[in-house]
């Protein structure tokens, strides 16, 4: 046995005794969990697909040429000039399809962003206060509750008109029960634990409590609850834009895009099913992520 | 090949659906699909083409157009003259009855043209009625019409939305009783009516020696099914007969396939844009500049609009009305496809960066839409709403809208006044405001010169393309698609006509 002190390599024993750092353990199963990994690949692939739009899209989604109407995809009999097509004004369905995705998520994100903020400061409050503040926040959560989401957005969008902006606005005030509702209940759960307790008897202000002690200890069921209410939204604007209600033409956006082929559905499926399975996948893939994301932050033998 | 595997699958459906009852030649019933809503069979109220379908199956007027030829032929009347220039004058044909066994006589000619004079009333369409004053008795079988003031029109009108109602039964039960169990003289009597959802009509055993012809069809089943790929559906199926109004894109699939027959003919509706000219969305309003709405004139490719989107017959328009129409005079300015041209107008008008406008559309999307994307090409960005039609009609009416989508079917009334004359009068929907086409137009309607009315005519439609009040697109086509156990000619009016359709 030399006496060189081994300065570079851990003593494998030690390694054994000390075990892998917390931030490696996340790491491991943020990595060996295969949901999270095909959710958040898909997501990140539309995301830079999204952000690179201008550069990736091979029309203008915008250019409608009426002479190439409803040209077939490539697998169908079509042209490499048009990959997935044309649609009913002859506009190239990739373009539109890809410019859509930054409708979808940009919908997604801001609208769970709006409402994430709202319900997450209602819940955080009635759960750390109770009381009469909670009585409140519950009272409201109740009354939104009782209005049916699709319904008060439609009858919004009607009055105001539908645009990116409004349709953005309308589902990020109403998305926030969730938010409230899990916020509230895992703020009660923490509320009486010894650390919070221990920040009180310090004389810590009510601020630095619920953003050093509580938010920490409840971000990763705020984290499912975003991914699952970005994938509600985006569900949302699509239906809303079927409707008619949501983003307006000529905006690409996926929902619109199956409401616009819907009526050549009998003679030209793919005009609707390419739109309806991206949507699809990209839903799908925020809920992987989610319910990944919940399994590799919940605390040990919880998942 | 995708046709025969969207036959077999069109097989495999009907064999789904073999439980279902087989409308067709077996038990004499045609099954006919509506797309829209009928609010009410009674046609004084309602302003839709669905309307105008029943109107000519239930009801009788005095005077027929025949749509082939467009000779005027009697039909409860037997004979007309005019008096002098306000007084036209009716023999009546003896022995007709209501399908309610009521007798057809000048009672009832006096009743209904007195009933629906009468603003108070409120008829629908003003403008169908509005031109008489009353009609009175002479003896049993003549009447006299009398008119607000000469209008050369009358029997033109007569002929199309001015049909006789019985006048003991509109007397007891209105309009809304009409609309729910309608009796008139016509071909076809109803048998069942569910507002909004279904209409049975029955043939008329005894209907009269009209020029409309006995109907041969024993029952006619209307239903409403406002989606079109569900009227396929039960097309294939066989649940349905007819259906009309196709979108040109599914009846060129339709056509492809041997079991149906595909018919296509032109109808009196126009598309135009109406541009805020008035500036009755504010005084700023870019289109109160011409410039501003020739430019607009100039940025859409109607050629192009009609071979790719409407296809069939229609045709390309550049005047406020429909070429067949007397006095529509074709000699007007008309703009082609500039793009280039559009741009630099706009400039000229101060809208370098082009400017934002709502744009308002209450039917065909997808045109409304291609047209739309047009404007976005030179720089006009397009806020776009779609809204039904009673609300858009609604707000036009409160507050104008600077640049909406419209069509006029004019009743398929072949008569100018029929359209510009609906539009230019200084009316709630007219956005251009201009007195002296409301003058021009008064003398046109009123003349009872064929080269005074055509010479004020030709002066308004002028007026209106040199200023592009509005922007004339195209003229409307409809598709009927039917199986070949039916033989049937459409017509250019766009009527429907059950008396005319025999099973093979």
């Amino acid at each position: 046995m030399t006496l060189a002190p081994s300065t570079n390599s851990v003593d494998p024993l030690l390694q054994d005794i000390v075990g892998p750092t917390p931030g490696q353990q996340l790491r491991r199963r943020f990595f060996g969990h295969r949901g999270l990994m095909i959710g958040a690949s898909v997501v990140a692939v539309l995301l830079v697909i999204a952000l690179l739009a201008p550069v990736i899209a091979p029309h203008d989604p915008y250019a409608q040429d009426l002479l190439a109407r409803m040209k077939p995809p490539v697998f169908l009999g079509g042209t490499w000039e048009h990959i997935l097509g044309t649609d009913h004004l002859g506009r190239d369905y990739l373009s539109r399809l890809i410019y859509g995705a930054r409708v979808s998520l940009l919908i997604g994100f801001v609208a769970a962003l709006i409402s994430g903020t709202i319900g997450t400061a209602m819940g955080v409050a009635a759960g750390y206060f109770g009381g009469r503040t909670d009585a409140v926040v519950t009272f409201l959560i109740n009354v939104r509750l009782a209005m049916p989401v699709v319904l008060v957005a439609l009858a919004v969008v009607a009055i105001l008109g539908g645009s990116l902006q409004v349709v953005i606005g309308v589902l990020g005030l109403l998305l926030w029960d969730r938010f409230a509702v899990v916020m509230r209940a895992s703020t009660l759960q923490v509320r009486g634990r010894e650390y919070v307790s221990a920040a009180q008897a310090v004389g810590a202000s009510t601020p630095r409590i619920l953003l050093s002690e509580i938010m920490p200890n409840i971000l990763n069921n705020l984290i499912v609850v975003i991914t699952l209410e970005m994938a509600h939204a985006i569900l949302l604007e699509a239906t809303l834009s079927f409707l008619g209600l949501g983003v307006q033409p000529p905006t690409p956006s996926w929902g619109l895009m199956v409401s616009e082929g819907k009526n050549m559905m009998l003679f030209e499926p793919w005009l609707v099913l390419i739109p309806g399975a991206v949507l699809f996948v990209l839903v799908l893939a925020i809920n992987l992520m989610g319910d990944g994301l919940r399994d590799v932050t919940a605390p040990e033998n919880r998942s | 090949m995708a046709y025969s595997k969207l036959k077999s699958a069109v097989a495999v459906l009907s064999i789904c659906a073999a439980g279902a009852a087989y409308a067709d030649k077996s038990d004499g019933t045609l099954s006919v699909a509506f797309t829209k809503e009928l609010e009410n069979v009674d046609s004084y109220f309602n302003s839709s083409r669905e309307g105008v379908v029943l109107q000519r199956a239930v009801w009788d007027g005095l005077v027929y157009r025949d749509p082939v030829t467009s000779e005027y032929k009697g039909n409860l009347a037997t004979a007309w003259e005019w008096i002098d220039d306000v007084t036209l004058e009716f023999k009546l044909r003896e022995g007709v009855t209501f399908h309610n066994g009521e007798a057809f006589n000048a009672d009832d000619v006096v009743f209904t043209v007195n009933f629906v004079a009468d603003a108070e009333n409120g008829v629908k369409t003003q403008r169908n009625v509005s031109w008489m004053k009353s009609a009175e008795k002479i003896d049993d079988y003549t009447v006299r019409i009398n008119l607000k003031a000469p209008f050369p029109a009358a029997i033109e009108f007569l002929s199309g939305p001015v049909s006789m109602y019985p006048n003991e039964y509109y007397a007891e039960v209105g309009p809304k009783g009409m609309g729910l169990n309608p009796v008139g003289t016509g071909p076809y009597k109803v048998a069942e009516v569910i507002p909004g959802q279904r209409f049975v009509l029955e043939k008329n055993a005894g209907y009269h020696d009209s020029p409309k012809g006995q109907p041969s069809i024993e029952r006619v089943d209307i239903r409403t099914i406002p989606d079109i790929n569900t009227q396929i559906a039960e097309l294939f199926n066989g649940t349905l007969d007819l259906i009309w109004q196709t979108p040109a894109d599914q009846a060129e699939k339709l056509a492809q396939m041997d079991q149906f027959t595909v018919a296509n003919e032109s109808t009196m509706r126009i598309g135009y844009l109406t541009l805020d000219a008035a500036g009755r969305t504010g005084e700023d309003n870019p289109f109160t500049n011409l410039k501003v709405r020739q430019a607009v004139a100039h940025a859409i490719n109607r050629e192009a609009l009609v071979s790719a989107l409407l296809k069939g017959k229609s045709q390309v328009i550049s005047t406020a009305c429909f070429p067949s129409q007397f006095g529509c005079d074709q000699a007007v300015k008309s703009y082609d496809y500039d793009p280039e041209k559009a741009k630099a107008l706009l400039a000229e008008a101060g809208y370098e960066d082009g400017f934002t406008t709502e744009f308002y559309a209450y039917r065909n999307r997808d045109y409304a839409e291609a047209i739309s994307s047009y404007l976005n090409a030179v720089g006009i960005k397009t806020d776009f709403k779609m809204l039904k039609y009673s609300a858009l009609r609604e707000l036009r009416t409160a507050k104008g809208t600077p640049v909406s989508f419209q069509t006029w079917g004019s009743y398929s009334i072949n008569d100018t006044s029929a359209i510009t004359s609906q539009f230019f009068k200084l009316g709630a929907l007219d956005d251009a405001r201009d007195p002296e086409l409301r003058d021009w137009l008064d003398v046109a309607d009123s003349s009872t010169n064929p080269d005074t009315r055509k010479e004020f005519y030709s002066k308004a439609l002028n007026k209106i393309a040199d200023n592009a009040y509005w922007v004339p697109m195209f003229s409307y086509n409809t598709n009927y698609v039917y199986g070949n156990d039916i033989s049937y000619t459409p017509t250019p009016d766009e009527v429907l006509r059950f008396t005319t359709m025999t099973w093979n």
